[in-house]
Parts: structure tokens; sequence; C-alpha cells
């Protein structure tokens, strides 16, 4: 009996079927499509951080030739539903700011919309929007997390009657009761705890803005609605709330994500306020409105993530036993006024993902947070978890510190060794290796090496360090977390479809931006019919055309959308194998035949066998002489719930040199260990870990949104919001000790989206290391040469 | 170009230089270095006619933002910009360069480095000069330039900028020294750093105190990028490194 | 208005623009090669927008249509004109040197320059010709073997 092999592209490091079409230039980005006579939109933004409208100006804006409209806040306050809507507000209690795309009589950070000018030519709209006055009356910007929840704050959103946005406590339970009790159990055990380690621990404001900005071109016809195209992540979401806010049925609404996006991150997942008034715009003119977001809007608006403050105390024994965590987050929200993620989502996971992968006998953590006069926060790579990563990661080693033994045995020791495992804060581990992982980073770190060589080099007046760090990274989010947390479904929906030629279309709602999801769809299919992946198109993000999907967020892909690609390939497989066997006159059902060259063959008698092709016309085509039952037609829709929510695993460590001199470092090594179950394509998920290592460096030490005193943006272009070049990145050496997942058809996990939030400990971990005869703790971000040089002179002093 | 795209800047005319190709040259002769207004920072780096004693200009040339923009930069541009935190004017200003206007009667001057500069963003250029080219007088053996910057990410527009070009006399004394700094408010000499060094072999010591000299001489501020300690700091680093370096090439070494 | 004649990947296009014009907006807008992209705003820093002006590697945002009057311009688009790709590009594909592709045709066209010029260069030469191309996407080690591997490729066959 031949091996059954349906795995020939599993594994492969597939050159991308994306790729020709880039490297060309033919890709299609939303800025890049033309819809004849359309008009061109740009936004007037407010100046200031706090402020009261008092009245807008248009006229001499209106004078220029070619302008179409303009419209403000107060127009379409009667014609647009206001915010919160239903479909992009989670399930959790918080306070939901009433706003509209426009701002109506106030403004509340620097960057808001405040009117919109639409015109025949682009660079008319922009000097028409300079031609826009708005008369403003300052008030007072509420800019500091901590002051604005104190009770003699100025309050931003005067309906909600607090700067305070979202809190929860996530241990103890759901009581007030209970929560007390476990609060009051937990200061017990730091109470006779041998080691307390208790610190403020602050990341900055920063993220992964992508290269591609915002962009919408809407179309709108009497009589079939709106079609809009939109830089999004998940259009079936954006289609919905179009439809409910604007008052357009939802079978007159169509999103399209264009195939080539130009990264998202998460930046492009929010349902933004610009989608609601162009879509608007169009209606209104019957006319195609387009517009284009600006670096300088980008900026402004978007990517602004991580700003918190965790006040974290670890308790552990002489023995290096983690005893407890506590944990007070603070996260400065900004404004908040953005739709789907309200800013605190984010925070809110960040807090349910605290404690990693350490078991923690128990914890006390909780979260607050803050409205204030700044962009709202949107998401970014590392959703929410960047800032807790950060702070425990770098706890932990300050607990190694004291106990005096070294960081990674005392991470070894406490990490989860059995899983399936809940968390302390009632996250699930539904498989994976840690310990593996560990390792299998450890033996290439090759610690005993390192330490001989940094004494050796300390002797000669050089510092080099070492810094570990580790990430229990989601995997897809399933619908039990996804409900309550957004509002939507975790599962996984995909449209197989045969035609009569032997070529698959594949269809799925989510919206990738770079990813490579046509290649690694492509080579599944390709792996479970036997077929060349050449003979797989996939079509995403329309949802004229296809399931359900709540978007390219949260690892989907590996874990939950090519589960469903799997499903449905395997209905397909069992429909081909039962007609087949029917026509040869075979008991057999789909275990009893193998899909392989383009044929499928009977493993009892390989001469019993069909081009796959074949088989595949004669059900769709020939749909005469039917097995019992059955109908004719080669299509599958399947939806992929897990059976449990998924996690991956990885863990970093880095060696740096510091100077003492200017406090400079250089990254020497970046090593790396990743359990991210089956691999479909090695080039693509290295690329993914290169990428998001890459991200989480550069967020940590060269980026920073910056505000002024009065609220200003200081950081709107590239030239003050600096991002890491080629020059200022090493190479990074990754290593693989993967487990495969058992939830999941193929073993795959979703992977990518947490992955930067180990970066920051590591890296930081690995400065402090290369420190420590001088007894620096670093606990603040973003990791500057002039922070550590000036570490180095305090402690030198 | 990003004054005019964001703006702040709104001519009523824009007139294009590229063509006139004898304003892209750089010619040394007869103990002079002269580089044409129109030369763009590549053809700098690449010219076989820059002396050793000035290669200060390559150090600063090679530098700017990144190779597309050394395709199509000039020298003239970013002297006449002169903006607050640039590679070209502080070095020239160190090698003392001597700008060439001409007026559109056709008259000529020549400029001093130390009056043509007056601050960010403002030169000695009248409105209706054009700037042609760039003269440096060679010193001859014991002469060495050096320029080096500090920014947040890899070749950024300076935070710290220094350059320096020394001249050495027979007893291997310093006997002219030109430091200049830039970052903080555009284009500056030390003077009092610059004397201390004179009749001093411009040791590591003499240095240091020649750069703590200008510290004490020169505000600082904090923003993002850096504090002002971490400023002086700066200046004392890269100061010390910089007339290491001329020092070392004025005595062939470096 | 002014009126330009830009030739682009061997093309001449004979347009009436506003003076103000910016280059990739004539070779998007009034070309409609849109494989150059836009991706910051008046700062010119991303490198997205790179073509070749005459041969060279410069910044299409930071240019008037205007200033290429008279002048070649080559673009992603006319790199490989016959469909062949080149030596690059096949790199590219081979190394996944490209995630989502928007400051792809920035980097092709810098580097193709660059290799012109630099045929040897080290692995910190190739970053340090790198740095006025931002990428969020690849971490740039991907591109950085890229490259590497026509350098190497290009060595061979000189031996």
């Amino acid at each position: 009996m031949s091996q059954r092999k349906n795995d020939d592209w599993m594994g492969t490091p597939l050159p991308r079927k994306e790729d020709r079409r880039l490297l060309t230039g033919k890709g299609k980005y939303v800025s890049d499509i033309v819809i004849p006579g359309a008009l061109h939109a740009v936004f007037v933004r407010s100046e200031y951080a706090h402020a009261k409208i008092l009245s807008i100006d248009t006229s001499e804006a209106e004078e220029l030739a070619g302008i179409e409209r303009i419209y403000t806040g107060d127009q379409i306050k009667h014609l647009i539903k206001s915010m919160p809507q239903p479909i992009v507000q989670p399930a959790l209690p918080a306070h939901y700011p009433t706003f509209w795309p426009l701002a109506v009589d106030k403004v509340t950070f620097h960057g808001e919309p405040v009117a919109l000018v639409v015109a025949r030519d682009k660079y008319v709209a922009e000097d028409a929007a300079e031609l826009v006055f708005v008369d403003y009356e300052e008030l007072e910007p509420v800019l500091d997390p901590e002051e604005a929840l104190k009770p003699e704050s100025a309050i931003i959103h005067e309906k909600d009657g607090t700067n305070e946005i979202f809190s929860m406590t996530f241990t103890g339970g759901d009581t007030e009761a209970s929560q007390a009790e476990n609060a009051a159990e937990v200061e017990k055990i730091f109470q006779n705890a041998p080691i307390v380690v208790k610190d403020r621990f602050k990341t900055h404001r920063t993220g992964v803005t992508p290269m591609e900005p915002r962009a919408i071109l809407c179309d709108w016809d009497d009589s079939d609605g709106l079609l809009a195209y939109i830089t999004t992540q998940r259009p079936h979401i954006d289609r919905l709330a179009l439809s409910d806010i604007l008052d357009i049925s939802a079978e007159k609404v169509q999103v399209i994500a264009p195939r080539d996006q130009g990264g998202g991150f998460g930046v492009k997942a929010p349902f933004y306020r610009e989608n609601i008034i162009i879509a608007h715009a169009a209606r209104d003119l019957k006319q195609p409105v387009r517009w284009v977001e600006s670096r300088y809007e980008s900026l402004m608006n978007v990517g602004q993530e991580r700003d918190q403050i965790n006040d974290m105390e670890i308790a552990a024994d002489l023995e290096g036993n983690m005893l407890a965590l506590r944990n007070f987050g603070l996260a400065d929200n900004g404004v908040g006024t953005t739709g789907v993620y309200w800013g605190f989502v984010m925070p809110f996971l960040g807090a349910i993902e605290l404690p990693n992968g350490y078991k923690w006998p128990k914890a006390d953590i909780r979260l607050k947070v803050a409205t204030t006069n700044k962009a709202c926060l949107t998401p970014s790579r590392a959703f929410g978890h960047f800032p807790t990563r950060f702070a425990i990661e770098r706890c932990i080693d300050m607990v190694a510190h004291k106990i005096g033994m070294e960081p990674s045995t005392f991470r070894r020791r406490n990490l989860v060794a059995d899983l399936p495992y809940t968390s302390i804060t009632n996250e699930y581990f539904d498989s994976g290796d840690f310990l593996k992982v560990w390792d299998t980073l450890m033996e290439k770190a090759n610690l005993p090496d390192f330490r001989v060589q940094q004494k050796n080099a300390l002797s000669e007046g050089k510092y080099i360090g070492i810094g570990f760090g580790c990430g229990v990274e989601l995997s897809g989010v399933a619908s039990e977390l996804f409900v309550p947390m957004e509002n939507q479904p975790g599962y996984g929906a995909a449209t197989v479809r045969l035609d009569p030629r032997g070529k698959v279309q594949v269809f799925g709602g989510d919206a990738p931006g770079g990813q490579g999801h046509e290649t690694t769809t492509a080579q599944v299919v390709a792996s479970e019919f036997g077929i060349s992946p050449e003979d797989v198109i996939i079509t995403t993000g329309n949802t004229g055309s296809t399931p359900f999907g709540s978007g390219s967020v949260g690892a989907r892909m590996g874990s939950y959308f090519i589960s469903a690609v799997a499903e449905a390939c395997r209905e397909l497989k069992t429909k081909i194998a039962k007609f087949l066997a029917h026509d040869l006159q075979l008991e057999a059902s789909v275990e009893h035949f193998e899909f392989k060259n383009g044929e499928v063959v009977y493993l009892g008698d390989d001469s019993q066998r069909s081009s796959f092709m074949s088989i595949v016309e004669r059900i769709i085509m020939f749909p005469i002489n039917m097995p019992e039952g059955e109908t004719g037609g080669l299509d599958a829709t399947t939806f992929f719930e897990a059976a449990k929510p998924m996690i991956c695993f990885n863990a970093d460590c880095c060696v740096v040199e510091v100077s003492l001199e200017t406090g400079d470092f250089k990254i020497l090594k970046w090593i790396t260990a990743e359990d991210v179950g089956n691999v479909i394509n090695p080039l693509i998920v290295n690329g993914q870990m290169h990428g998001a290592i890459v991200q989480g460096i550069s967020n940590t030490v060269f980026e920073e949104f910056v505000y002024d005193e009065k609220g200003q943006q200081l950081t709107a272009d590239f030239e003050h919001y600096k991002m890491a070049n080629a020059a200022d990145v090493p190479n990074i050496d990754l290593n693989y000790a993967t487990t495969p997942c058992p939830h999941t058809p193929l073993g795959t996990r979703g992977i990518g989206e947490g992955r930067p939030s180990s970066v920051p400990g590591a890296l930081t971990n690995a400065v402090c290391d290369a420190l420590k005869p001088f007894g620096i703790e670093i606990t603040t971000l973003p990791l500057r040469p002039d922070a550590i040089w000036q570490k180095i002179q305090d402690a030198t002093q | 170009m990003q004054a005019v795209k964001s703006r702040m800047l709104r001519p009523a005319h824009i007139i294009d230089l590229q063509a006139l190709s004898e304003l892209k040259f750089v010619t040394s002769e007869k103990g002079l270095l002269t580089v044409g207004a129109m030369t763009r920072y590549v053809d700098i780096v690449s010219s076989d006619s820059i002396p050793l004693e000035l290669i200060a200009l390559k150090d600063a040339a090679s530098r700017v933002g990144d190779r597309q923009v050394r395709n199509r930069g000039t020298i003239g541009g970013s002297l006449c910009w002169n903006y607050s935190a640039a590679c070209t004017p502080v070095t020239v200003l160190a090698l003392d360069g001597a700008m060439n206007l001409i007026s559109p009667d056709g008259s000529t001057r020549q400029v001093a480095a130390d009056d043509f500069f007056l601050g960010p963003l403002e030169t000695a250029r009248n409105e209706f000069e054009i700037l042609l080219s760039v003269d440096f007088k060679l010193r001859g053996s014991k002469s060495g330039s050096a320029y080096k910057k500090w920014g947040l990410v890899t070749d950024a527009l300076p935070v710290i900028g220094i350059a320096a070009c020394l001249h050495f006399d027979n007893t291997d004394c310093c006997d002219y020294a030109r430091i200049t700094l830039t970052g903080l408010s555009g284009a500056q000499r030390c003077l009092e750093a610059e004397a201390s060094l004179l009749s001093t072999t411009a040791n590591t010591e003499e240095i240091a105190e020649a750069m703590m000299i200008v510290c004490s001489k020169i505000p600082t501020y904090t923003d993002s990028m850096a504090t002002a300690d971490y400023r002086y700091q700066l200046i004392k680093t890269i100061g010390l490194e910089v007339i290491e370096i001329a020092k070392k090439r004025a005595f062939g070494l470096g | 208005m002014a009126k330009v004649a830009i030739d682009i990947n061997g093309r001449l296009f004979q347009e009436e623009v506003p003076e103000r014009m910016l280059l990739v907006d004539f070779i998007r807008e009034r070309a409609h090669l849109t494989g150059t992209h836009i991706g910051c705003t008046y700062e010119g820093v991303c490198g997205a927008c790179t073509v070749h002006l005459d041969g060279e590697a410069v910044k299409s945002c930071m240019l008037l249509a205007a200033q290429a009057d008279e002048h070649k311009i080559t673009t992603v688009e006319g790199l490989a004109p016959d469909g062949e790709l080149t030596p690059l590009q096949e790199a590219f594909k081979s190394e996944h040197g490209l995630q989502c592709g928007f400051c792809t045709a920035g980097i092709l066209m810098n580097m193709t320059d660059f290799l012109k010029r630099y045929p040897n260069p080290s692995e910190q030469e190739i970053r340090k010709g790198l740095i006025g191309n931002l990428c969020r996407c690849t971490g740039y080690v991907h591109i950085i073997n890229a490259v590497r591997k026509v350098v190497q490729e290009n060595q061979l066959r000189k031996t």
C-alpha cells in the first residue's frame, strides 16, 4: 500500500504568488484605484487639543473654483447617526462617548476632523482647507492620565461625567466581595514573602504605523447603493457599520478591501469616522469621493498605542518560586472616540495577558483607563500587551537580581510546564511545550559562555549584556473572547469552490496587508487536492463575494481561516471520493483514496483512478447516474471554531554592548526560539518574525509620539517620529521548536500578531545586564541613550 | 522642498538651476579648492579633487540624509537654506569657506563664512543674489579636518554636529583651529575653545578642556531627542572624536 | 500652468500641468503609473516614491514635474518592460524581500541604481544604502538577503 502523502506543499518555502505584481508596480492599493469623476476630499482638522468651536467660516474656501461642498459637524449631525453604534461597540461595561465624524461643539484632540472639503482637484481641495476659518475658544487640555482621574480635573466628554472610560479587576472572580478577598490574600503573601520587588513601569506612546496611510474611495448609485474601497482589515464589519450609521439597507452596501494593502498591523482594524463622512458625501453629491490620508494626518490620528503606567509588584521566595503578582495598570486612552476598540480594549486585553507564560499561584490585577485630549489609542501589533509584557519581563529580571539567580533560570523554573493551562486571569493556553522552546533558546544563547565573555570584556572596560524575554501570544481569537471584547465572532470562514477545469477559487472575508495569504492558502488547498498552488486563486476582503470574517486581526490566518479552508477542502474531498467510488463501483470512502499529482487514486488498487479534473468536471457538469442522495456541484463553505482558545509561544535573547560615555548601545545578537505550530511556508513565517522583532525594537528605542504641554502633537512627520532604518537594526537568528496544535486540522498556529511584545523586555534586560556593575534598573521606555547615560551618571556620582 | 510642500514657504516663482552645468564643478588649483554651488553631495563624495585637508567636506556630504537625497541635494542649496541642524553649513564654517555671490547686474562679491551664516535660516545673501561657488584656501601640510554628528537614527539630522579644522606648525603645535557646532541654533563658532587649543599639541586632555569650555559658553535644551545634559555630553564626546581625527589627518595618520 | 515633456520608461508624456504639480503626482495621475507610491507628506523621508531621474535614484515626491521636463524618468514599471524580471526582482521573490509591497518599488529603484554604482558592497554598505527607504513589514533582513544574492551572483559571474 503506497504511503499517503498529501503534504507536498506544507513546509515548502514557495515564493509568493503576490510578488510578481508587486515587484513590477502592478499592485492595486486603494489609492491606485480610479473611478472617473471622483472628487477629492481633504479634512480640516483641529489645531487645538481641547477647545470649543464657536463658529466655522467656509465662505472664502467655497469661492475657489471647483469646490463641490464643504461639510461641518453642525450640518451633518442631523443627517448622520452619532456613535456609539452597537455594531462597533464591545460588550464591555464602559463609557462610550457620543461623537459624529466631524467635531460637534468642541474639539478634543489636536488633529480631530472638524470640516470636510470636497473638490474636483486635490490641490485645490488643500487650498480650500486652508481657507476654512474655525473660531475656537481654547479650553484647558487634560494630558496626564493620573491628573485626568482626579476629581478636580476638567471632564472631556461631559455627558459621561468622568474621564475614567473603563476599569476592571481581572482576578479574584466576578463580585466585589470575592475580589476584595483575593486582594487580601495577595496582600498577605506580599507581607510574608522573603523577596518583593515593586516598581513603576512606564511605556510611551508608540505603535506600528504602516507604510500605506489610510484611504477610502466611495461610489454611490441610487439603485445599487454604496460601494466603498477601504484600507481596512475588517471589511465585513465596516460594511455593517456603514449600513447602520448611514441608514443604508445592508444589501446595498458593499465594502472592498483590495487584495493589495500596504500593511495593517491593527492600525487598519478600527472603524474610523472618516469612512462615515466620505460615504455620506458620495451619497449626498451622487459622485464618487476619494480620500487619501497624508502621513501628517496618519501620525496625528492613528497608530498611537502602548501609552501605559504599570505599578507592578512581584513576590517570590529564595528558591526562585514566583508567589504572587500584583499590578495596577493605568492606560492613557486619548479621547476614546474610535469605533470597535474605543482605545480601552487594548489595555483590557493587555491586562488579561499580563501574567504571560508563568505559573502564578495568586494575582491581583487591575486596570483603569483614562480619557485625555490626545488621539484615541488604536491597535498595534502586540495588541494591548506591549506595556504589560515590558513591565513583567523587566520586573522578573529585577526579582532574579534580588534573589541572586540568573533571570533565565528564574524564568524557566516558573514557566508553565503542563498544558493545557488556564492562567490566573482565565486566559486558556491550549497547547505547546514552553520548556522545549525555552531550552532551544538557551542552547543557542550559551549563557555560561557569554558570562565568561562578559567578564573578559569588563576587564577591558567594555560593557556587554544579555537579556531574555518570552511571550504567550494569541493564535486567533475564540468567539468566547471575541464576542464580549468586540461584539464579533471569532470563527474562520472560507468558501472553497471547484470549477469544471479542476481549478479552485477560495473566498475569505478577512483582509490581509502583506502576510502572503494568497500563497499560504494556495499551498494548503494544493496539498489537500494534490494539485498545484498555481491552480488556486483566492479572493479576499470583498463583502459582495466572501463569507463573513471578523478581519485580519489577532493572528486569525494560521489558526482559524486556514483551518476553515482545510475543512472545506476535506468536505469536498469526501464528496469527490463518494462519487469516484460510486462510478468505479468500489466500496470505499475518502480515507481509501489519495489525492496527489492531479489525480485521485484508489489505494487498494491504483489502477482504479481518475484525473482530478475529470472527476470534478463530472460532478459539476454531468450530474447524472448519481450516488444515493447526492446532488451535483462542488462548493463548500465552512465555519471553523476551535474547541478552545489557542496560543503560540516564543522566546527572545539579545546581546548588547553599551557605551558608558554616550549611553549608546549596539545590538550584537538577536536569537529567538519559536513555537509556531506546523509551518506552511517557512519563508513567510520567517518574514513575519523578522518584521515583528524589528517593529518591537523600533518602538522600544526610536519611536515616540510626543505632545507638548498644550497638547500639540510634535511628531506628525517622519523627521520627528523616527522609525528604524536598515542601518539601525540587527540580523536575527530564528530558531524553531514547534509543537503541532492539536486543535486545528493542519496543526498550524496563528502567528505574528503578538510577536513584538517580548522585545522591549529582552532588550532592556540586556542593557541592564551590561550595566549590572552599576546596579542600574531601567523601568521607563523609550530606551534612549540620553536616559541610559543619565542613569550611569546618577549611579557613578 | 520640505518648506515649500508644507506651505511654510510660498514662493511666487521657483527657478530650477539644475540646467546651469557651469555651477557644477569641483576644482583644485593654486592652493584653492572651489566647489560650484550646484555640486551635488554625491559629486563631492566621489570627487578626486578634494584634498585631504578638506576631507571634512566628504565626512559631511557622505552622510546627509540618504543616497537619494545625495543624488539631488547641492552644497549651495544647503548653505543658502542654512537649516538649524544641517551638516554642510557647519563644515563649511569650520573650513573657512568663502561664498561667491553674483547679482543680477553681473557684479560679484565674496563673503566669508563667518559673515555669511547669520542664524538659522538666515544668511548674508541678498534677495536677488545667487550663490555661484565656495572657495576654500588650502593651508598645506599639517592641516586636517573632520566632521561628525549624532542623531537618534543612523545619519539623521544632527542633534549635535561638530566640525573641526586644525593646522599644526613645525613644532607640532596647533597654530590654527576652527571648531564649529550645529544642532542647537545653526552653525556657530566655538571661539574660546579654539583659542584654548592654540599653542598646544591638542592632546586628549587639552581637547577635553576645550570642549568643556564650549559647554560652559553655550546653552542647550531638553526635547524628546535628548536632554540638555546629554547634549553637553555629546558636545564633549563628539568634539573629542572629531578633533582627534582632524589631528590624526593633519599628521597623515588618519 | 506649464507645458512639460517627460520621458517615462521610454514613453514621452506631453502634458500641461500646474507648476506646483509634484513629479510623483505626474507619474501616478498623468502617466497612470501607480507603482510609485506616496508614504509621507512633505518630509521626503520614507522613500516609497523613489524613481530614476536620468538613471539616478531620487525621491519623486521632492521634485516638481516641471523639474523633470526634458529628462528621463524610470519607474518600477520600467525595470522589466518585457515581463522578464531583473535579477534583483527575482532575488526579492526568492528571498521573500517584500510583504505588503508598498515600499518595494522605491527599494528596487534605489538598489538598482546602488548596485550599478557599487557592484560589490558589504552588508553594512547595503544597510546604509537603504537608509532612504523605510520598510515596516520585513525588518529589512530579507531585503538585505535579496540584494546580497544579486551581489553574489554578479561576483560568481565574474569568476
